[in-house]
């Protein structure tokens, strides 16, 4: 199963990704329940993303599937894109579409 | 030619054989196996590439052997195994995958361009032979018998 550790303030919720791959071993059940989390608490989004250093195209598929699921008002932001993680989004032009938050720290 | 004329051919400029890490395996089409695959690659590689062309290098086999389990090793067609060879040769991280799965689609080595973006439904696939054209060099097909064979090559940076 995939590791979310969900912390919910008043004005918005961060999710830390605990998994060190978003990958095709993973990446249906990362989406169900990323999308339930997402659904349930219909507010603003901070992923934590640092602890991913490996994601796929199946992977960036279920990202893309959460960011569908939050309505268009609802922003999702995406900090700590490791190397690895930001090259599937800068070459697909999925850049565009999240919001890419603060690198993380080398 | 003679045993010992070929032997002695071109003792002088032969080059000395080197010793550089390789890496084949057999394994079953499974996501969790192919997890498994990349781990071990990526630990046999990293102190001889750079992480730059590591996560490449990482990001096309998985693209390529999660095709591989997702398509054409589907049931009832072959033995539901692969095999994957990486040799690191001077211009570029030689790879090569065989299944004996379905037939590759032509459709996969026909020039890709990104699915339409709208943003009203984004898409949420197609981008892996997008990923897998983009990041290799002399990517290369070909049906012997029952098997598929792909073949390329990632460029990388030797660590000194």
């Amino acid at each position: 199963m995939p590791t979310l550790t969900v912390t919910e303030t008043e004005d918005q919720l961060i999710i830390t990704v605990e998994d060190a791959r978003i990958d095709a071993a993973i990446a249906t059940r990362f989406k169900d329940r990323l999308r339930e989390i997402v659904l349930r608490v219909r507010k603003p989004v901070r992923m934590d993303m640092r602890h991913v250093d490996f994601m796929d195209s199946s992977g960036l598929g279920a990202m893309i599937a959460v960011r569908k699921a939050l309505p268009e008002s609802l922003p999702l932001v995406l900090d700590g894109l490791t190397p690895n993680v930001e090259r599937v989004f800068r070459l697909t032009r999925m850049d565009s579409v999240f919001q890419i938050g603060s690198a993380s720290a080398p | 030619m003679s045993s010992i004329e070929r032997q002695n051919a071109g003792l002088q400029s032969r080059p000395v054989t080197r010793s550089q890490p390789m890496f084949h395996r057999v394994l079953r089409a499974d996501p969790h196996e192919v997890r498994k695959t990349l781990v071990d690659m990526r630990n046999r590689f990293a102190s001889a590439v750079d992480a730059d062309a590591m996560g490449r290098l990482e990001l096309v086999l998985a693209e390529v052997m999660n095709n591989v389990a997702e398509h054409a090793a589907t049931q009832g067609v072959g033995s539901g195994c692969m095999h994957l060879c990486i040799v690191m040769q001077d211009n570029g991280l030689s790879c090569a995958i065989t299944d004996d799965g379905s037939r590759l689609p032509a459709d996969c080595l026909k020039p890709r361009s990104l699915p339409a973006l709208d943003p009203l439904d984004l898409p949420e696939g197609g981008f892996g032979w997008f990923l897998i054209q983009g990041l290799t060099q002399s990517l290369c097909y070909y049906r012997e018998g029952p098997r598929n064979c792909l073949a390329f090559t990632v460029p990388y940076t030797p660590v000194s």
